[in-house]
């Protein structure tokens, strides 16, 4: 590999730098690429903490014959209700599409807008975990009782406790637009709360099939 | 030439913050990554010094067959919160932590990393996390060595608790700084360098980086089901309740190799900037070795199981981890015969760095090659569980990473300081470290084969397979040598202070390196460059001139040693 | 542009050649002296082949060992001889440079194909021996299962009722399968002169496929972290010759018959408390102090069982009598408290329970 030499007054490199840095406002871009990346890595990661759950609930689901396993006393737990749950995704890729609207809203400056797409965001993510609530209560397998549980509780737990915190992410970021922190260009707490907003969802298509369509 | 430069909006103060004031936000919660760098150091260096004492105790506990001065649970104890603190309390921080933080955002000519405050925010777990995992020995300390396999742990004492707890939290502050760092290399990047113009320890740093923010979270994984198991009773490891040991296994081993690599990849980066410049040659086959690294750092997670050839998974499963594993030793061999053609041909200066530069090539290729005896299926049969496993890793982590970390902190403390370390103590220390090292850890292989395992409090029964006192001569012969490596830290922490307050003044550049943080004062101004300099090659020719523009200060166009000795005769002209 | 002290044109340096044959001879004369010399040096018993696997096992340890000793012998003489030829010599110029290249293609091509087909050539060597210990060579002679337990070995053979505590036998010449697994939490069998280990884990049976060869003693160690006693948990192997063992076995038959068939009663009153502090020593201490009640290690402390007022009733729930405390000595205990091994777990005859009793009884 021959050593890059450079003449100095060499236009190539110079010019090539210098469109990269056009940018009227490039300070507030770069910070925001740099966020943006920064989001984006997070919600891997975050991805991985998931992606670890299913490996030890598939693990555990292929080790015995029997699934849902049977438990000490000899009888076979239930299986889950997958109705209620079918519902209840609803509202929440619902929320997912309210949110999508909300984004929008604020690209096309529709102020007002954005904040019923926000609030409607709100309420259905609420009402997801109000319905999660309502399935934990009504279930008749405990979350140490079996592997069932195990995986189950934990599992939709953990997912649980990331909606209720994009939920109060998501208000504090509508305060946040209230107050006047966003403009019609920058923005980037919203993209940010979109896409993790977006993650839960995902998140949760995984789950729904894995705990209630296998 | 300077007014070409100045077109660039981008170039000028406009983007430095003032300094931050008061000594609060200046020492204690700084977001400056060379404050962050030494907060890091300072603590991961206390932790180090805990971690070692407590092998000490190991050492001294193994100097009878039946045990010399503890009991089988205090020894479970000290063994187990010693292989723990010095892979998450010592290594991991230091290399990353303290090396990356420092290093990194001057090598790419950066003011900071991605996100200064979350910087400050991964720090102070740390210590916090230290702390928790040493109040563990007040409850009673987790006693099944730092990888804590189920059943046994679910058992274990309330510390494995807190274990747990401690753990996750310097996960949280790994990802974190992860997941800092990798911003901070793909986007802030001076104009003009691209990624095959970024020098050595960047790419490290930035494949380091990388493992770090996948593979912690994992383990956070098996750490919290661990946790919820002891705590609550969900069962996901109890055999007796549906559990696996096994899938504990998976979990943990998943992130830990890549651990070992987070250990390791940071000390390669240090060795391909040490050697060049006490060479005074570039480093041979860069592209190899940047790309090896991420090689490294990827296939990196598709080994994992090979410390599970004994376990009991399918044996099918076991033959793809073996290949696998083979695989990885190729670059990793890669890179020694490249740092080896480093070294030839060159005009070495046997500085205290490049000791430990030239040592490491030898210990590391030794432990590598341990590696490969282990990798091997029905040969780990034989050595899973011994004496083979410990020497193994403490040649690569003790002659691989502590040494490259060696070599950084007498490289780079002259930049971080504006002194230099005594390089007498610094020899003197690595002589000391270096025989310490090859003898507590080599007879280890020995005795490991002949039958003596590992997380044993008394050998008796061992020793008793042995001619008569054989066994006691090694161990008692390893715990002497082990003294060598206390010397030398004491040795290095004394060299640290004592070159703070009377270290020769270094000037910017003592070694006559060409990256660019050879370019600012020592130290370094707060905001690293007034000027953010453009980048136009590899910083690895020396008998060109520096490959940039726009430096702050003026320079030397190819830079030379000024810590060599005048020549004895006048040199003509 | 500054100019810059290169050395004169330059060969691969003085004396590479030399050294470079040096070493190559140096790999090539221990290669040899590795691949024809017994392996006693490295593995225990090597020469003796005292399994069938553990011979393939020390082959594949012959190769390993002497390309590492080739790559190391390398590494670390070039280290040094660079360090000695390429040294920059005091009153060289500070400017002075090392030959400025960068790469050499045709080099690093051979640098990289070679470790590759060495790691090939092991991969292939190395799945050959794992078939045979995963999947043995033929139909087993026949199969003995061993189970872990916290802290010794239980040793199971077909056609004898009950099980063996603390000597396992083995025909030699006969291949056998090892069936290895545990009653509580991990362990690991491990005979070091056989080369094969497999973890015992609960739940779960490994294989191992092998024929003991040279009759003799061994040490089976336990190599994976199972709690307090984890270093005292060990048992012995014994290989015989076919008779020897055949005749062992129909002794272990013929004791389990007879223990089935009404307990030898034991006389409580003979035993003798100096044996039972022996014993007490080797089997009890790692579990129970000799202090009061509260002095608890794993167990109570059980110096004053016998007279202590704050606890009136054994674990069992019975009377602190010597019958009573023999009983749970004999039975051990299973329960809400924990676990504690039998009599027949702990290698203990019913004289030796008698003995420990007496001992108990001492102390007050």
């Amino acid at each position: 590999m021959a050593t890059t030499t450079v003449v100095p007054g060499d236009a190539h490199d110079l010019d090539a730098v210098r469109a990269r840095y056009e940018n009227v406002d490039h300070a507030y871009h770069e910070q925001r690429d740099n966020r943006l990346l920064g989001i984006l890595l997070f919600l891997v990661s975050d991805v991985i903490l998931f992606t670890m759950f299913i490996f030890a609930y598939i693990y555990l689901r292929n080790s015995v014959p029997n699934w849902p396993p049977i438990v000490e006393g000899g009888h076979q737990l239930p299986r889950f209700d997958v109705n209620f749950a079918a519902f209840n995704s609803i509202v929440l890729f619902g929320s997912g599409a309210t949110m999508h609207f909300a984004m929008e809203s604020w690209k096309h400056l529709n102020r007002p807008a954005f904040f019923r797409w926000l609030i409607a965001t709100i309420v259905l993510g609420i009402g997801f975990l109000a319905g999660q609530a309502y399935e934990y209560s009504s279930l008749a397998i405990s979350w140490a009782g079996s592997t069932m549980g195990a995986t189950f509780f934990t599992l939709t737990g953990m997912h649980g406790f990331h909606v209720f915190a994009g939920v109060v992410f998501l208000c504090i970021l509508g305060f946040q637009a209230r107050a006047g922190v966003y403009t019609e260009s920058k923005y980037f707490g919203l993209t940010a709360g979109t896409l993790y907003w977006h993650f839960v969802d995902v998140i949760w298509v995984a789950l729904f099939f894995l705990f209630y369509l296998w | 030439m300077a007014a070409s430069a100045g077109t660039f909006a981008h170039d000028v103060e406009d983007h430095i913050h003032p300094e931050p004031e008061g000594f609060i936000r200046k020492y204690i919660f700084s977001i400056d990554h060379k404050v962050i760098a030494f907060q890091y150091f300072i603590t991961g260096m206390v932790f180090f010094a805990i971690a070692g004492l407590l092998a000490e105790l190991i050492r001294a506990q193994l100097l009878k067959p039946e045990g010399a001065i503890m009991s089988n649970a205090a020894y479970n104890g000290v063994y187990s919160l010693h292989g723990t603190a010095m892979v998450w309390m010592v290594i991991i921080p230091l290399v990353t932590g303290a090396l990356g933080n420092f290093i990194m955002p001057l090598q790419i000519g950066a003011r900071d990393v991605a996100f200064p405050w979350l910087n400050m925010v991964s720090f102070w777990i740390f210590p916090v996390a230290g702390a928790i995992l040493f109040a563990s020995f007040l409850v009673g300390a987790p006693d099944a060595g730092w990888t804590e396999y189920p059943p046994i742990s679910l058992q274990g004492p309330p510390g494995t608790t807190l274990w747990c707890v401690a753990i996750f939290l310097i996960g949280i502050s790994s990802t974190l700084t992860g997941l800092n760092f990798m911003v901070t290399v793909a986007k802030m990047r001076a104009p003009g360098m691209t990624w095959t113009r970024m020098p050595l320890f960047t790419w490290a740093t930035f494949a380091t980086a990388l493992i770090n923010m996948v593979a912690t979270v994992a383990l956070s994984g098996a750490l919290l089901a661990l946790f919820l198991e002891r705590v609550y009773g969900v069962p996901f490891y109890d055999p007796a309740r549906g559990g696996s040991p096994i899938l504990w296994q998976h979990m943990f081993w998943f992130y830990s190799h890549p651990a070992v690599y987070i250990m390791i990849l940071p000390a390669f980066g240090v060795i391909s900037e040490v050697l060049p410049v006490f060479a005074r040659k570039p480093i041979f086959g860069y592209r190899l070795i940047a790309f090896s690294s991420m090689a490294i750092a990827i296939l990196g997670f598709a080994v994992w199981a090979h410390h599970m050839f004994t376990s009991g998974m399918p044996p099918w499963l076991q033959l793809p981890f073996m290949v696998m594993t083979f695989l990885i030793g190729i670059p990793t061999g890669v890179k020694i015969f490249s740092w080896l053609a480093t070294l030839w041909g060159g005009r070495l200066h046997f500085s205290t760095a490049m000791l430990y530069a030239m040592g490491f090539l030898v210990t590391f290729s030794f432990g590598g090659i341990t590696g490969i005896f282990l990798a091997a299926v029905p040969a780990d049969l034989h050595e899973h569980g011994t004496y083979f496993v410990v020497a193994h890793f403490h040649y690569v982590i003790g002659g691989g990473s502590v040494m490259g970390f060696l070599a950084a902190v007498f490289f780079w403390f002259p930049k971080a300081t504006g002194r230099l370390l005594d390089e007498r103590m610094g020899k003197i220390g690595f002589w000391l470290f270096f025989i310490g090292l090859n003898g507590t850890f080599f007879p280890m292989h020995f005795l490991g084969l002949f039958g003596m395992p590992r997380r044993y409090a008394t050998y008796v029964e061992f020793a008793k397979t042995l001619p008569h006192g054989v066994a006691q001569f090694w161990n008692v012969f390893e715990s002497i040598m082990s003294l060598g490596m206390v010397a030398a830290t004491a040795l290095l922490f004394f060299n640290v202070v004592w070159s703070l307050k009377w270290g020769k003044p270094s000037g910017m550049n003592p070694w006559g390196a060409r990256t660019l943080e050879w370019t600012i004062s020592s130290p370094p101004p707060y905001y690293n460059f007034k000027k953010i300099p453009t980048v136009l090659g590899l910083p690895y020719n020396f008998d060109q001139p520096m490959p940039y523009r726009n430096l702050d200060n003026e320079q030397d166009p190819i830079p030379v040693p000024t810590t060599l000795a005048p020549p004895r005769t006048p040199v003509p002209a | 542009m500054a100019q810059v002290s290169r050395p004169a044109k330059m060969s691969m340096g003085p004396f590479f050649w030399t050294v470079t044959a040096v070493l190559t001879f140096w790999n090539i004369a221990s290669a040899i002296w590795i691949a024809v010399t017994p392996l006693d040096y490295l593995l225990p018993a090597s020469s003796l082949n005292v399994t069938d696997r553990g011979a393939d096992i020390d082959f594949l340890f012959r190769f390993m060992s002497i390309f590492g000793n080739a790559i190391i012998t390398y590494v670390t003489g070039y280290v040094i001889y660079f360090a000695i030829a390429f040294r920059r010599r005091r009153d060289e110029p500070a400017n002075s440079v090392g030959v400025q290249i960068h790469d050499a293609p045709v080099l690093e091509f051979w640098w990289t194909l070679l470790p590759t087909l060495l790691v090939i050539a092991l991969a292939v060597m190395s799945t050959r021996v794992w078939y045979l210990v995963q999947y043995g060579t033929g139909a087993p002679a026949f199969a003995v299962e061993v189970i872990g337990h916290q802290f010794n070995y239980e040793f199971r053979y077909p056609g004898l009722e009950g099980s063996v505590y603390d000597e396992m036998h083995l025909p030699a010449g006969r291949p056998v399968r090892v069936l290895v697994s545990s009653a509580d939490v991990l362990h690991s069998f491990w005979v070091p002169e056989f080369r094969l280990k497999a973890d015992t884990v609960p739940g779960l049976v490994q294989n191992l496929n092998f024929t003991p060869q040279v009759p003799g003693t061994y040490v089976i160690e336990c190599t994976e972290f199972c709690g307090l006693n984890h270093s005292e948990m060990q048992a012995r192997l014994v290989v015989d010759p076919p008779a020897k063992f055949e005749a062992w076995l129909d002794a272990q038959k013929a004791k389990a018959k007879s223990a089935a068939t009404g307990a030898a009663t034991v006389d409580l009153a003979a035993g003798n408390a100096g044996a039972g502090k022996l014993l007490f020593a080797q089997k009890c201490a790692a579990c129970h102090s000799v202090g009061g009640f509260d002095q608890k290690l794993v167990g109570p402390g059980l110096g004053k069982i016998f007279v202590d007022k704050a606890h009136p009733k054994l674990v069992d729930g019975d009377a602190p009598t010597k019958a009573n405390v023999a009983k749970i000595i004999e039975n051990g205990y299973n329960g809400a408290l924990g676990a504690m091994p039998s009599a027949q777990q702990n290698g203990l005859t019913g004289k030796d329970v008698a003995n420990v009793d007496a001992y108990l009884a001492s102390l007050k």
